[in-house]
This record gives structure tokens, C-alpha cells and sequence, in this order.
């Protein structure tokens, strides 16, 4: 009878498909609704076997309520939660097999190291034999072998990561959750722990969910990024992708220092004032005579004394320097721009600074960084007026046309 | 000029501070007439006559009766109310409803009642002509007058104790531990058993203990409600009130000396082994 029943389970199993890579995590058209106010909004995301992925956003944005929408701590409005082809949204959190390591670890207090990484095969009724193997295994993983008869507040912060992610591991979780990981550690720790964790996930090939609202930890932590803003996603890629080419202008500013000028689209390019910046962008998406946002980061912007402007780089405008300060690695440089006429498309005024001399009316700040060898090769002092121009920039529609 | 310079010299005398040792005494003075003689004098009389009185006075049968009755309501009334109090503050703390305030009120009401009027009150419902009562009372069934009544009155007036003692430990219990523990894959049991249970163990002992000791102590309810019958229903308050009103000094003297022996371990319990109780 038993053989039977196996036989036909055994059958009943598809054969593995080693085509298209597996989908370990999928998040379909998800809402959430507190009361009458909506926090989540259509949220849509696929995470890929052994992928990080990074939900970046600010406080309030959202991110933590997808994270427990798919640990099951939280109920979707709307929408789909599956895991490995399982669809989940409607199964408790025990049931779904998730590993969610919680901002402040919750390590169980009253069980040691041990205890604490056996717990949920002990509750699965393992054998002893088992459960001390997997514990061992795992104590070796995250180097916390002579740690193992300590209690929770007997280890430091990154300990207890450590051991809240060898807890997970211990029942092969479908997907790690990593809510805010190191919001409570201080800075060199954080850089130390993140390069441990990306190796830890790389041995371990488990995929994970980080939700942060550190850019740089995002950038350095997630094989792609969803940047989260007021419920919805405002774009999900790859780091370099999202960084390069930001799809919003929310997108530019969180991610990073960004400079938005108003441009207007005119006669198959883009005017900036009278300056006519001939490069290639969306025609399509971008009608003549709309106004657009030109984004660009302060790295890539060129200043010079002379009105020489090399191949790929776009002339803006003149600025006279503001400030200057130096920031350890580079130097930032904050510059009034002069823009000469042709305000139409200037609908976003908390930019400009108001002056007494009438022809300085028309005028934004915008910041330039210029690594150390061209700080010190061109000097640059205050008040001195130079060239600005642009290598890369972004056109995002005006918030306006929106 | 000379007092403003004479103060400060009084206060502290070449570095020594003078108010210490003053407020010290003056403290144990202070509790000297009110808490420490009155002790004292229980155990100076209940001595007086020779230890072998004590002791007899102590083994009389009435008298271990009294004492195992009292030990043994109580430790029933215990048991339910720590239980009860358990269960009330994990649903107190965990749901929000409406009513949940009026509830909370409710509970803790009992130690505002005068022990007397609770006594009356479960008379009044249990008694041969209760609410209650007169329904059972056909059917043979007897509530007052018993242990059990005991056990009810004692129940009733250290309702709130456990309760209030194991409940600001779940309001102040971090909500992720449980829910670390629902998603590694625990069940609701499972999570109370080896989560929360654990961290709850020092408030479940000192409420036990409180309770314990303020039923082993009960006069008020338990004298109506007991029927005060020696060596039936007669606890331990109820021997020495009984005896003293006999005019037998020794025999109350040494329940006396017991009790009050009983309750200084307890509260030395809950004093010197809360480090323990709290262990990480």
C-alpha cells in the first residue's frame, strides 16, 4: 500500500525543467489597504533562483509591508504571493517556509546559539542526530562554533545576524527576507557585515529580499534594485541600470545626488535657455514643444575655463562658483547656473534663488563634484565664473505633463 | 553670617555626611512601633512558655488541619489564578475590542472590594438561598460551607494579583519574537510554549507566589463563607481568630509565628531571587 501511494506520488511530480531560469519569488499585482489609506499599489516583481534583490525606498514608502505581505505576517488587499511555482497568499506564515530575518534579529532570549538555529527543526520533530548535524554545519557556515553555548545578548550585533540567518538556513527557506539588516549597526560594520552576507548567499545559493533605505547599500547589496516610493514601484533593475539611467526623477534624487533642470523640447532637440543641447533622446515619448527634465549627477558634469567644450560633452550654460568644499575623495563644487532666457518650462521654483541684482533672477544651483587630479590641475575659486557642460544626462517628462 | 556658615558645618563634618546616618535611624525608628514590635511580640509570647508548649500548641490536631487547609485552598486558588491570569493577559494584550478596557477594570476590581463584602457576595450567590444556590441546593449539592468555598472566596479575592504582574510583561514583549518563531514555521502552541512561555517564567513565579501568599493570609471571605467549622472548614486566620477568642493565647500564638514566618520566606523569595527569575 505504502509502496503504491509513493508510486503514485513520484508520478504525479512534473519533470524538472532546466530551461528559463526559476522564478524563486514572485510578487503578483499586490495591494494593501490600511483603513481607507492605500500603501501598496499593484507591486509587481519577480526575484530569480539565487538572486538578491534590493527594495529600496524611503520610511513609509511601503517596503517593509511587501516584505511581510510575503512572509505571511500581513495579509494582500489585492494580488498573489508565490514561491517556487507555490502559490502562498493564502497559506499562514509557518506554512510558507520563508526565512525572515527581522530588524532586530529576534533571536529567541532564553535559548542559547544553538537552541536558536535548531528551533525550527526541532519544532519540524527531527531526529537529535539530525537537528546536531545542521546545527553544526551551520555554526561552522557562519563561523560561530565556540559561540554556540551563548545566549543572545552575550553576542555582538553582527552575531546575531549571523546566528538570525543560520536560524533560517536551518529549515532550507524558500526565500531570506532581510528587513532593514544593519539599520542598527554602526557604519564600518555595516560595510564589513554586507560583504559578508553577499558571500554567505552566494555559498548558500538562497534567494533574498533585502529591504533598505541606504542607496548605497542598496547599490552594493542587490543583484537588481526596486526603488519603492509612496507604495508603488518607481523602477526595478540592475544597479548600474537604475543608477545611469533613472526612469524617474524620484528615481534620480534618492538614488544619489542629481541635478533636474527644465528643458523644452525644440525643433528635434533640447533647448536649456538659449543653448541648444543637440543629443539623442525618446522623440517618441517626447513631443515638440513639451517640457522636459534634463537629470544629471554631479560627477558628470565638466567645468572649464574656456568655452572649448570637448567630443561628448553638452554646453549648458555659464555658472559663477558658489562654494567649494572638499569631501575627502573628490570635490564639490556648488555652482549658480546663468541661464540665458527662455523660462517657459521653469515650473519648479524651490531651485531658484532669489537675488537682489535683477539679471541673476533666473537662476539655479547646481552641484559638480570633480575627482582629485582635475581639482588640482584646474584650480577653481569662488565667485569665478566658469563653462559648464554636461557628458551624460537623463530627460524625464516635467512633472507638469505628468 | 554665622548661621549661614554653621549649616553647612552641621551637614557635613570634615567630609561626613551627617543626614545619612540621621535619616537611617530615623527610618528604623519610625518602624520600629508600626512593623518590627508587633513581629517581635508574636514570637517573644508564642516562646515564652517553653518550646514544648510551642510545640504541642503547633502539632494539636485542629491546628495542622487549620494549617494544611489553608496550604491547600490556596494552592488551588493558585493554580486557577495564574492560569486564568496567563490566559486574561494574552488575550488583554494581544486583541484590541471593544470592551477590552471595561474587562481590564473588571478583573482588577476584586483587591478594591472589602474581603468581606466578596465573602458576602458569594453567599449571596452560592448560599442555600442564592441566585445560584437555590437551584443546587435540591439537588444535594452544597457550595458554601465547604473547602470549596474556600477555594472560591480565595480565587475571587486574588483574582487580579497574577494577572497584573504577568500582563505588562506580554505589553512590553517584542510582537517579532513570535512572529520570527510563526515563520521559521512554529504553531500558535508552539510559539507560546518555547517563546513566549520562557519569558514569561519569572512574572508567572512572583505572581504564584504573590498569590499564595495572600490567600494563605485571607480572613474577611473566608470566615463568612467557610462556616468557620473546626477541623472541617477552619483555616489557618480562622484557627487564630477562633483561638484568641478562647481565650487560648499560645495555641493562635503559634499559628501566629507560623504564618508570619511563612509569608518573610515568600516575600524573601521574590525579593532576593529576582535576578534569578529573570535570568538570560
Amino acid at each position: 500500500m505504502k509502496a503504491k501511494e509513493k508510486l503514485i506520488e513520484e508520478f504525479k511530480v512534473p519533470p524538472p525543467t532546466p530551461t528559463a531560469p526559476q522564478k524563486a519569488t514572485s510578487v503578483v499585482g499586490v495591494s494593501k489597504r490600511f483603513g481607507k489609506t492605500s500603501v501598496l499599489e499593484n507591486i509587481t516583481f519577480d526575484v530569480a533562483e539565487g538572486e538578491a534583490l534590493v527594495l529600496l525606498g524611503a520610511s513609509g514608502s511601503g517596503k517593509t509591508t511587501i516584505l511581510r505581505i510575503i512572509a505571511g505576517l500581513e495579509q494582500p488587499y489585492t494580488g498573489k504571493v508565490i514561491l517556487h511555482g507555490r502559490e502562498v497568499t493564502e497559506l499562514p506564515a509557518r506554512e510558507r517556509g520563508v526565512g525572515v530575518i527581522f530588524q532586530s534579529y529576534a533571536l529567541f532570549p532564553k535559548m542559547t546559539v544553538e537552541k536558536n538555529i535548531g528551533y525550527g527543526l526541532r519544532i519540524r520533530k527531527r531526529k537529535r542526530k539530525v537537528i546536531r548535524e545542521t546545527v553544526n554545519e551551520l555554526l561552522t557556515l557562519v563561523q560561530l562554533e565556540e559561540h554556540r553555548k551563548k545566549y543572545p545578548s552575550q553576542l555582538s550585533g553582527g552575531q546575531q545576524q549571523r546566528v538570525a540567518i543560520a536560524r533560517t538556513l536551518a529549515y532550507k527557506p524558500e526565500v531570506l527576507l532581510f528587513d532593514e539588516p544593519f539599520g542598527a549597526l554602526d557604519t564600518q560594520t555595516r560595510k564589513r557585515l554586507r560583504r559578508e552576507i553577499r558571500e554567505l548567499l552566494r555559498k548558500v545559493n538562497v534567494p533574498a529580499i533585502f529591504i533598505t533605505h541606504d542607496q548605497e547599500e542598496a547599490l552594493e547589496l542587490g543583484d537588481r534594485v526596486a526603488v519603492i516610493n509612496k507604495g508603488h514601484i518607481e523602477q526595478i533593475g540592475t544597479p548600474f541600470e537604475i543608477y545611469t539611467h533613472p526612469a524617474t526623477e524620484y528615481v534620480a534624487t534618492f538614488l544619489g545626488a542629481a541635478n533636474v533642470l527644465e528643458a523644452v523640447v525644440r525643433n528635434s532637440g533640447l533647448e536649456f535657455g538659449k543653448t541648444r543641447i543637440a543629443a539623442e533622446f525618446d522623440r517618441e515619448r517626447f513631443k515638440e514643444g513639451t517640457c522636459v527634465k534634463i537629470v544629471f549627477r554631479p560627477e558628470d558634469v565638466f567645468l572649464s575655463k574656456s568655452e572649448f567644450v570637448k567630443p561628448g560633452q553638452h554646453k549648458l550654460s555659464t555658472a559663477v562658483i558658489e562654494e567649494i568644499s572638499f569631501v575627502g575623495a573628490y570635490e564639490r563644487v556648488r555652482l549658480r547656473l546663468e541661464k540665458n532666457g527662455g523660462d517657459e518650462c521653469a515650473t519648479d521654483d524651490q531651485f531658484f534663488l532669489t537675488t537682489d541684482t535683477p539679471e541673476s533672477q533666473s537662476v539655479k544651483s547646481i552641484i559638480a563634484t570633480r575627482p582629485k587630479p582635475e581639482a588640482t590641475s584646474t584650480r577653481l575659486r569662488v565667485r569665478e565664473r566658469v563653462v559648464v557642460s554636461i557628458t551624460s544626462f537623463t530627460v524625464l517628462p516635467s512633472s507638469e505633463t505628468k | 553670617m554665622a548661621m549661614s556658615t554653621l549649616v553647612p558645618t552641621m551637614r557635613h563634618v570634615r567630609g561626613f555626611d551627617v543626614v545619612r546616618p540621621l535619616s537611617i535611624g530615623m527610618l528604623v525608628f519610625m518602624m520600629m512601633p508600626l512593623v518590627f514590635l508587633p513581629l517581635a511580640s508574636i514570637f517573644i509570647f508564642g516562646t515564652s512558655n517553653g518550646l514544648d508548649k510551642f510545640w504541642a500548641a503547633l502539632t494539636a490536631p485542629e491546628a495542622v488541619f487549620a494549617l494544611k487547609l489553608s496550604m491547600a485552598t490556596s494552592f488551588w486558588a493558585t493554580i486557577f489564578n495564574v492560569l486564568f491570569g496567563l490566559f486574561a493577559a494574552y488575550v488583554l494584550s494581544r486583541y484590541n475590542f471593544w470592551g477590552r478596557n471595561a474587562l481590564i477594570v473588571t478583573i482588577s476590581l476584586p483587591t478594591a472590594i472589602p474581603t468581606a463584602v466578596a465573602g458576602f457576595a458569594l453567599l449571596l450567590l452560592w448560599g442555600p438561598y442564592g441566585t445560584l444556590g437555590r437551584f443546587l441546593a435540591p439537588q444535594g449539592i452544597q457550595v458554601m460551607f465547604t473547602a470549596g468555598a474556600i477555594i472560591l472566596a480565595n480565587v475571587f479575592v486574588t483574582f487580579p494579583l497574577a494577572f497584573g504582574v504577568i500582563k505588562p510583561v506580554f505589553d512590553t514583549m517584542s510582537r517579532s519574537l513570535e512572529e520570527a518563531s510563526a515563520t521559521i514555521g512554529a504553531t500558535r502552541w508552539q510559539t507560546f510554549w518555547h517563546v513566549t512561555l520562557p519569558s514569561l517564567r519569572g512574572a508567572i513565579v512572583s505572581g504564584a507566589l504573590l498569590t499564595f501568599a495572600r490567600a494563605v493570609g485571607e480572613f474577611g471571605s473566608t470566615i463568612l463563607v467557610s462556616g468557620n467549622l473546626a477541623g472541617h472548614t477552619q483555616t489557618a486566620p480562622l484557627y487564630i481568630f477562633a483561638k484568641f477568642n478562647e481565650g487560648q493565647i499560645e495555641a493562635a500564638n503559634a499559628i501566629a509565628i507560623v504564618l508570619a514566618l511563612f509569608s518573610f520566606l515568600i516575600f524573601s523569595v521574590l525579593f532576593f531571587a529576582r535576578d534569578w527569575l529573570d535570568v538570560d
